[in-house]
């Protein structure tokens, strides 16, 4: 693991180990608060905050916590993170905070967390853990702006609340439900399948 | 150290420095927090009592609290009544406005709702619901208008628009009214809004 570059740590999150679409982790607040680009790019940053600090705890307690404990203390460890964020979005941005409701303080049982901790923080450097958080986070917020961008543009016909579409356009009430996000969420998953395959007989 | 302490040692530790913490930021964001709500009921009863200057909390219990609306000259132009109910999803919070005599509803406001994107959400949408329900006449319990209509000129005095595909929404934000509106009426009669007596000082 070691041999590969800091770059390409950095990178592996944004496609080739997508959390959302080639690991498939983070589901919940994936499909929930993408229905408009605002809720998905705080909800990315929240996590994004939670997942960078427990990495830089989690690496460089290592050697510390007994692997028995381990989970439960990565647990307290991300829960004290995501109720700093939670605390600190009620205080500077209620609105947000509020379309967001319980999803916050749901990001503790966020796989990606949980994940990387087990995956890679506890096995590498404080150094290589920040490199891969941020790629990481990166990768899990470009997917939320990807799919929230589609949902808020065919559901409500507007991009972070400004009318984009014509007078012509008939919101799809539906993009903005659930089954929207399922919808969008499988329609991409689809082409990031036929994407990776593509690149994958070019390179054999 | 044996492993069975270190577990216990390293689990106490981490739990107690993030309890410490998390004291911290606590301390640190609740009066900011407590300072964003006081805010938004403010702005809501400013909308819902049109002209207030002071505002009284005058009558309390869970989940449903009366505060009083006084103009300059410290007469009272109206209640405002802050409550919550279950809606189709989750709790809606309202707030709605009466004058001094629970005659007539002002006007409704909704603080905090979860109801389903695009349908139910509408209740907080000031052209397809909330300016229905603006003078209303409270003498009698609230209705609703099924089908809904176009223009407030074909309700009747104490009639409400419905939201076309949100019917159960709808319904339930005029439920919470209702209640609360008997509520307030029964608590003036008793003479229970104590806001008066303290006019002298």
């Amino acid at each position: 693991m070691p041999s590969k570059s800091v770059g390409a740590e950095y990178i592996k999150g944004l496609w080739e180990e997508n959390p959302v679409f080639r690991q498939l982790l983070g589901m919940c607040p994936t499909l929930a608060v993408t229905n408009a680009v605002i809720n998905g790019i705080a909800m990315g940053l929240a996590t994004s905050f939670v997942l960078i600090l427990s990495s830089l705890v989690v690496s460089a307690l290592k050697k510390l916590i007994p692997s028995q404990v381990r989970i439960a203390s990565y647990i307290v460890i991300i829960a004290t993170f995501v109720t700093i964020a939670d605390r600190f979005m009620a205080a500077f941005f209620p609105p947000i905070s509020k379309s967001l409701g319980p999803y916050i303080p749901l990001i503790v049982v966020n796989c990606i967390i949980l994940g990387r901790q087990e995956a890679f923080s506890s096995k590498n450097s404080v150094g290589r853990s920040l490199i891969d958080a941020l790629g990481m986070s990166t990768g899990f917020i470009l997917a939320l702006l990807v799919l929230s961008s589609i949902r808020e543009i065919l559901g409500m016909g507007t991009f972070l609340g400004h009318q984009v579409m014509g007078a012509w356009f008939k919101p799809w009430i539906i993009m903005i439900l659930p089954a929207g996000a399922f919808i969008t969420l499988g329609i991409l998953l689809a082409v990031a399948l036929v994407i990776e395959s593509k690149t994958k007989t070019r390179k054999n | 150290m044996n492993l069975s302490a270190r577990m216990i040692v390293v689990l106490t530790v981490v739990g107690l420095i993030s309890g410490s913490l998390l004291a911290v930021v606590g301390m640190l964001t609740k009066d900011r927090i407590a300072f964003n709500k006081q805010q938004e009921i403010e702005a809501a009863i400013l909308e819902v009592v049109p002209g207030t200057e002071i505002s009284k909390e005058v009558f309390t219990e869970k989940n449903f609290t009366i505060y009083s609306g006084k103009n300059r000259d410290g007469n009272l132009i109206g209640y405002a009544v802050y409550t919550s109910g279950t809606g189709f999803q989750d709790i809606i919070s309202l707030m709605f406005g009466t004058d001094p005599n629970v005659t007539k509803i002002n006007s409704l406001s909704i603080l905090e709702q979860k109801e389903t994107p695009g349908l139910g959400a509408k209740i907080t949408d000031k052209e397809l619901f909330l300016r229905f329900w603006d003078n209303k006449d409270a003498g009698s319990a609230i209705s609703l208008r099924k089908p809904a209509v176009r223009s407030q000129d074909e309700l009747a005095p104490n009639e409400v628009n419905t939201i076309t595909g949100a019917t159960i929404s709808s319904d339930k934000v005029l439920s919470i009214v209702n209640q609360s509106l008997e509520k307030l009426k029964q608590l003036k009669k008793a003479g229970k809004l104590i806001s008066e007596e303290n006019d002298a000082e």
